[in-house]
């Protein structure tokens, strides 16, 4: 039981490193970023590719600086240049971006699902309640932590974290106070793009790679933003902890439920409270 | 004693902690034409809003003709007769002029759009989209959507902002026309005092969210009350 | 034919006239359709038309949504699969006559749409989209799942009734009568939208998605008009979900997935979603252009995606909308 609530906050913590991307880029940009489960899959297949040489943490590396460079581009070429338009508009762009991605992907690397190897620092088990667990996985589980707590600590004590938060408010008025705001959201971006290139290599060992492996996870990591209330990494956090246990425990127990409800909530709470995406804002 | 056409009872609103109106009374007689002024922030758009249904979230009653329509939707209450119009322009852009007042006439029946559209000398752009004819003829749009079917009380904000004095004048005389041939009451939140002082019968003076004064055009020209709030305006 | 939401001419006595041409031109249109068998050279290229027409009906009701309610949706699908499952399933287990079937698979997917857009009205823009991409994956769960129902993601085939409405039902499943009905009803629905466009309710609700909160002031409760529109454009989906299960024999939780709401809305994108044929035309120029890819078919996702970043990016109004351009720029 402790395990299946362990694997449950597992694959939270991928979805929270997801959610917290699409956060960032909504919050500076009011877009949402349908390649951002492409983005995920292209840096699960960078990092495999520098992993599968032998440089597991290599590859890591390469998937979080070659990612956070294609939000920087994403950013500086497409959402800065349509900002003045409506935003679906841009959102329609990212789309045929995911388009663009997972055939290119496909190109290079193939359908075939791959294997991503696990780094030999975290192969093996670890025994928690009377269970092997394996390693790797509480790994995931640290990494989501870390975030976590660093995006909470640079958010609330560092000059750029109040920018963050403020344009994250109202772009318009930042803006209007001298901060530059396109400055700000190429960081912005290419942070969210980045924590995208994370989450794929270090999902990459849990899931097969496959060009096809963002599109699942896309749209439970919209949920967890829907259902954490935009702008609010807080409540990215709790939600993708909660979508994470429905997910695992819906799997066994309550296939139905667990598939339907969280779309059920999606839509209830859009309903009840559409501002975080439109109406003040668009 | 008739019944008010338009009345506002204690109006109270709110935004955070900031009170935009507070506790103001209002009573404006069938056929008159009643002038709104009051220097900036006073709260004269916020009253406009409340009496005619665009802040849902007041304090107090609205009467029309005697009826209690503080719960009423603006629909329902341009149904029962009050139509406004807005100090920031709001048209429809995409249709063109001549399609939205068709629109507008649609919603009343037996209205016609011809007359408005001459007076308000809109019949030269009847076929273009709305977003692309002047500021001007935007804003004569946004009254001669207001005035489509004759409505019994009209509550105008600022209609001549962004007008030429000429302009204002002129749009104010045409407006003191069609309210005495139609039998209109109006309420008019303007700034020019030259327009009010043209075609007002009373004025009410809005300070801080509160009631001022109220008077014939002379008797507010005179108030060292209002005199004082302007703090030296020309009035 | 090309009419955007004002319609063209506006005073009183030319308004009949352009609802004539309007029903002439797509009388002429009735009469191509008649000669593409003739015109056609294989009947893989006219099943191949047929499908790309059923593509067109689904872009026609994204755009539709757009062009009358400003709104996107990214759950179209939903109605195409509501109508394809409703027809399958009733008569695969022979529950009610065929012809009453057709009936509940068009009504059924109107009437929820109708029931949403009374709900959803007031949700613009992201969130909009956002909601209606959970409700499209909503069905598709249930139906992925419910193998009581339809074998669930297996898909089911079901055979066609012998007859339908006196004819042999079976000529449904012959490419060229697919053919001719499908391009026939897509004139007929274009038609029929045109003059809804023109007509009182449409020209209210092109002012409800143009100023929403001016249309309250001038009188008109503006959740009826929008619910209406849902319900047209689901009824639309609808449709092609009915006749795409026909044709194929088969249905499968795929109809409702996101990913075919998304295309439809490329389609209906790139061919210009303010103008009433643009989506059809979009989807269509879509089908030839991968017909002509030919050896580069495997890159036809990515193809798709750069040809809607170039038109979003470059011609905002779709390739109708270019061309409306260029036409007066001529005159």
């Amino acid at each position: 039981m402790f395990i299946q609530v362990l694997n449950g906050i597992v694959y939270g913590g991928l979805l929270y490193l997801l959610a917290v991307g699409l956060v960032l880029i909504f919050g500076l940009r009011e877009v949402v970023n349908f390649a951002h489960g492409s983005l995920f899959m292209v840096g699960a297949y960078l990092g495999f590719t520098i992993a599968s040489m032998g440089y597991w943490w290599g590859g890591l590396l390469v998937s979080v600086v070659g990612m956070g460079m294609v939000g920087c581009t994403l950013d500086a070429l497409i959402f800065r240049t349509l900002r003045k338009q409506d935003h679906m508009i841009t959102v329609l762009v990212t789309f045929g971006l995911l388009l663009i991605l997972e055939t290119a992907v496909t190109a290079i690397w193939g359908k075939a699902y791959l294997t991503y190897p696990v780094p030999r620092l975290l192969d093996g088990t670890i025994g928690i309640a009377d269970t092997p667990f394996p390693i790797y996985r509480l790994f995931v589980i640290g990494v989501s932590v870390a975030v976590a707590v660093s995006l909470s600590v640079w958010l609330r004590y560092t000059r750029t974290g109040l920018y963050i938060r403020a344009a994250s408010t109202d772009a318009r008025v930042t803006a209007m106070q001298g901060i530059n705001v396109d400055r700000l959201s190429l960081i912005v971006v290419g942070l969210g793009t980045a924590l995208a290139g994370v989450s794929g290599v270090v999902a990459g060992p849990l899931l097969s790679l496959s060009p096809t492996m963002g599109n699942y996870i896309l749209i439970d990591s919209f949920i967890v933003v829907v259902i954490g209330g935009l702008g609010s990494f807080a409540g990215a956090f709790v939600a993708a902890l909660l979508i994470g246990q429905i997910h695992n425990f819906g799997a066994v127990y309550l296939p139905w439920a667990s598939t339907v409800l969280p779309f059920l909530l999606m839509v209830a709470i859009l309903i009840w409270r559409p501002t975080g995406f439109a109406g003040s804002r668009t | 004693m008739s019944a008010s056409a338009i009345a506002g009872i204690g109006l109270t609103r709110r935004f955070g902690g900031f009170t935009a109106l507070d506790g103001v009374d209002i009573a404006v007689s069938q056929g008159e034409i009643r002038g709104l002024i009051g220097p900036n922030g006073a709260g004269k758009s916020t009253l406009i809003d409340v009496l005619s249904g665009r802040a849902p979230d007041r304090v107090g009653r609205v009467l029309l003709n005697g009826e209690d329509i503080s719960g009423l939707s603006p629909q329902d209450r341009r149904r029962r007769g009050m139509a406004r119009s807005f100090q920031r322009t709001n048209i429809f852009p995409e249709l063109t002029v001549e399609q939205q007042l068709r629109v507008a006439s649609w919603a009343v029946p037996g209205a016609d759009i011809a007359e408005v559209m001459n007076e308000l000398h809109l019949t030269a752009m009847a076929d273009m989209p709305a977003a692309e004819i002047s500021y001007g003829d935007q804003r004569r749009l946004d009254l001669a959507l207001a005035l489509v079917g004759r409505p019994t009380v009209l509550l105008l904000d600022e209609p001549a902002a962004g007008l030429t004095m000429e302009e204002s004048l002129s749009l104010a005389h045409i407006l003191r026309d069609l309210a005495n041939r139609w039998k209109v009451t109006v309420l008019l939140v303007e700034h020019d005092m030259q327009v009010v002082f043209s075609i007002c019968d009373r004025i009410t003076v809005l300070h801080l969210g509160r009631s001022l004064s109220e008077g014939t055009c002379a008797e507010i020209r005179a108030d060292p009350t209002v005199i004082a709030a302007y703090l030296g305006t020309e009035v | 034919m090309s009419t955007t939401a004002q319609g063209t001419a506006t005073t009183a006595r030319s308004r009949p006239t352009a609802a004539v041409m309007l029903v002439g031109a797509a009388v002429a249109a009735l009469a191509a359709g008649a000669t593409l068998p003739w015109l056609l050279p294989t009947k893989i290229a006219m099943s191949l038309l047929a499908q790309a027409i059923f593509d067109a009906l689904l872009a026609t009701s994204v755009g539709f949504l757009i062009l009358q309610n400003g709104r996107v949706s990214f759950g179209q699908a939903a109605f195409f699969g509501l109508g394809g499952y409703s027809i399958g399933v009733l008569v695969a287990r022979n529950w009610v006559a065929p012809e009453l079937a057709i009936i509940i698979a068009l009504v059924l997917p109107t009437m929820v749409a109708f029931l949403l857009g009374l709900v959803i009205a007031r949700i613009t823009g992201v969130a909009h989209a956002m909601l209606t991409l959970a409700v499209g994956q909503a069905f598709y769960e249930v139906v992925f799942r419910w193998r009581e129902l339809a074998k669930g993601d297996d898909g089911m085939s079901f055979e066609l009734p012998r007859e339908l409405f006196g004819l042999p039902a079976s000529r449904l499943q012959d490419p060229v009568v697919m053919m001719v009905l499908a391009w026939s009803i897509l004139v007929l629905v274009l038609l029929a939208l045109a003059l809804f466009a023109r007509s009182r309710i449409g020209q209210i609700a092109a002012a409800i998605r143009d100023n929403e909160e001016r249309a309250r002031f001038l009188g008109y409760s503006t959740m009826l008009p929008r619910a209406l529109v849902y319900a047209i454009a689901a009824f639309i989906a609808a449709i092609a979900g009915v006749l795409s299960a026909c044709y194929n024999g088969y249905i499968a939780p795929q109809m409702f997935h996101w990913s075919a709401s998304g295309f439809a809305l490329i389609m209906a994108i790139i061919g210009g979603a303010k103008f009433v044929i643009g989506p059809a035309v979009g989807a269509i120029l879509l089908f030839y252009i991968k017909d002509y890819a030919g050896q580069f078919a495997e890159y036809w996702p990515a193809i798709v995606g750069v040809i809607l970043v170039v038109v979003t990016l470059t011609m905002p109004r779709g390739v109708v909308g270019l061309v409306a351009t260029v036409w007066t720029k001529r005159v």
